[in-house]
């Protein structure tokens, strides 16, 4: 059971998006996060909820996943928009005691839910449809210009690698060890949370030894097959540009266009 | 010359005293299939990285080809011609997808793309494992593991691919593909040195050195080494089954032309002693 957690939920498929360049996806999601805090009028913000829309539409993944991501920030955007709610200056509509709510306030509470929804979603769809490979990979290209500043980006996207490649081993582990002391009467259920923790301590002290090991021996065999850093590496995928991403780029081009006009033609509410 | 020759190796870890090789001496030859034996803490698996230059013995010299393990600038040379294979499959697999993983070794060597993806395929079609190309490692049982670790050394294209004990860990299903998998190396003309404690699997190979307390105690080959029954029990050490069956009954007066080192060889004995 514990086997089947995916980082990052990955849903294969075979849409547009999952094809497109995870590069340009990470770049596209940057775009869009500035393009949604950059809606200033409603126009705007109708613009690009449109757009993600249509991105999400396209993405080959089941409404339902979404959904599910959403339900997990309910509580955020319900707290955050109530906050917002009397933030707002102006002439109150409604006032009980010292609490009082103007429009602007509920402007605000709109514009801060929906865009607290679009960003989970616009993220959501990167993780649904690009592998976890292909983002670290992505995310190493996209780095590169920052050697110049001697970010070692080479090392970070191989902790990336590795790190992901044990998740699912070292789950398989904590669940044996939970269960080979479990044989000899540990008791992990019953208690508070305090004592919940503390009766992990013979669970972790073993599994931190064991990842030890595993990287101390995953160490030698990465030598063993002559890793010596990024210098003169080369990879067996490389990343080609190709016409669906250029569609991505003009679509993001496209709605960025929208906003400006929707920004400059319509009142700003925000 | 020899494809490998180690000579007078002594080797002892920084933080101790003791001495884990004593003085070895050993020549590998190319295409041969040898089998180092011992039991834990003989030094076998520390012969084994010397190999390779994953240790470099603190006197002596290994020499692979004419290159000496311990100049530093033929290091990947020496590691791209002598592969290491090692116990725990889980531990050697870096990528979340198995071609990617085998990717990784031709990949450091900074192969062109196009041949990394050709020696990817070949190695993973060599070792059985090509439909699982785009598996990710987690899923798959101990033998596979061990089979895709093997393909990894297999793309940077090695002539010698030194195994060790890489059977320990796997169920006797997993250890029979992986020791199916050594024979079809072999066949293709690669150098295999296998350690291992494992006398049933020491049988397969041509040549059979045991090793005791860092120093060679026998050398030679299988039927040879395992008729010394009573010098490998006083070290502690086994003999296959049917050989140590076939000992017994010369032992209670029985006449055995042939040192019987399998099962079958040990039916066709009884059937002849039976009559």
């Amino acid at each position: 059971m514990i086997r089947d957690v995916a980082l990052g939920q990955y849903i294969p498929g075979n849409g547009i998006v999952h094809r497109t360049d995870p590069r340009v996806k990470i770049l596209l999601l940057i775009a869009f996060i500035v393009f949604i805090f950059c809606s200033f009028s409603f126009v705007s913000l109708g613009i690009v909820t449109a757009a993600v829309a249509v991105i999400i539409l396209l993405s080959d993944v089941s409404l339902k996943l979404y959904l599910k991501s959403l339900k997990v920030i309910i509580v955020i955007v319900l707290i955050t928009s109530l906050l917002n709610l009397f933030y707002g200056t102006g002439d109150p509509i409604f006032k009980w005691g010292f609490i009082s709510v103007t429009m602007a306030g509920v402007y605000r509470a709109i514009f801060v839910s929906v865009r607290i929804i679009l960003l989970i979603l616009i993220s959501s769809c990167l993780t649904f449809t690009t592998s976890p490979t292909d983002l670290t990979d992505a995310i190493e290209r996209l780095m590169k210009p920052l050697k110049v500043f001697h970010i070692k980006v080479h090392e970070i996207a191989m902790m990336m690698t590795i790190a992901l490649r044990f998740v699912p081993t070292l789950l398989e582990e904590t669940d044996k060890i939970m269960s080979a002391q479990k044989a000899r009467g540990a008791d992990m259920e019953s208690g508070g949370i305090i004592k919940k923790i503390k009766a992990m301590t013979p669970v972790l002290i073993p599994l931190f030894v064991s990842a030890f090991r595993r990287a101390y021996e995953l160490a030698m065999a990465m030598e063993c097959r002559c890793y010596h850093g990024g210098q003169g590496r080369t990879r067996m995928k490389t990343l080609h540009m190709k016409g669906s991403d250029c569609v991505g780029i003009i679509y993001a081009a496209v709605v960025l266009a929208g906003i400006v006009l929707g920004n400059i033609f319509f009142t700003a509410v925000i | 010359m020899s494809f490998i020759s180690a000579e007078n190796i002594k080797f002892s870890y920084d933080d101790s005293e003791k001495t884990v090789l004593n003085g070895v001496s050993l020549k590998i030859e190319e295409g041969e299939f040898l089998a180092l034996l011992g039991h834990n803490g003989c030094g076998k698996s520390t012969m084994a990285k010397t190999l390779n230059a994953m240790l470099l013995p603190t006197e002596g010299t290994v020499w692979v080809e004419n290159m000496d393990t311990k100049d530093e600038s033929l290091v990947f040379e020496i590691r791209r011609n002598v592969g290491l294979v090692l116990q725990n499959p889980d531990n050697q697999l870096v990528a979340s997808v198995i071609e990617e993983d085998v990717a990784f070794g031709p990949e450091n060597l900074g192969i062109p793309p196009e041949e990394i993806r050709e020696r990817v395929d070949e190695s993973l079609k060599a070792v059985d494992m090509y439909e699982y190309r785009t598996h990710a490692p987690y899923k798959l049982s101990g033998g596979q593991k061990q089979r895709v670790a093997i393909a990894g050394i297999l793309a940077m294209r090695p002539r010698c691919i030194v195994f060790d004990e890489p059977t320990a860990m796997l169920d006797p299903n997993g250890r029979e593909e992986v020791l199916n998998t050594i024979d079809a190396l072999k066949k293709r003309g690669i150098t295999i040195v296998l350690i291992t404690h494992y006398m049933d699997e020491a049988v397969l190979a041509d040549r059979v050195i045991v090793m005791d307390n860092g120093k060679i105690l026998l050398e030679g080959k299988p039927r040879e080494v395992f008729s010394n029954v009573p010098l490998l029990k006083k070290h502690s050490l086994d003999v296959p089954q049917a050989t140590e069956l076939a000992y017994k009954l010369m032992g209670a007066g029985l006449k055995v032309s042939k040192m019987p080192l399998n099962t079958d060889e040990c039916v066709r004995l009884l059937e002849e002693v039976l009559g």
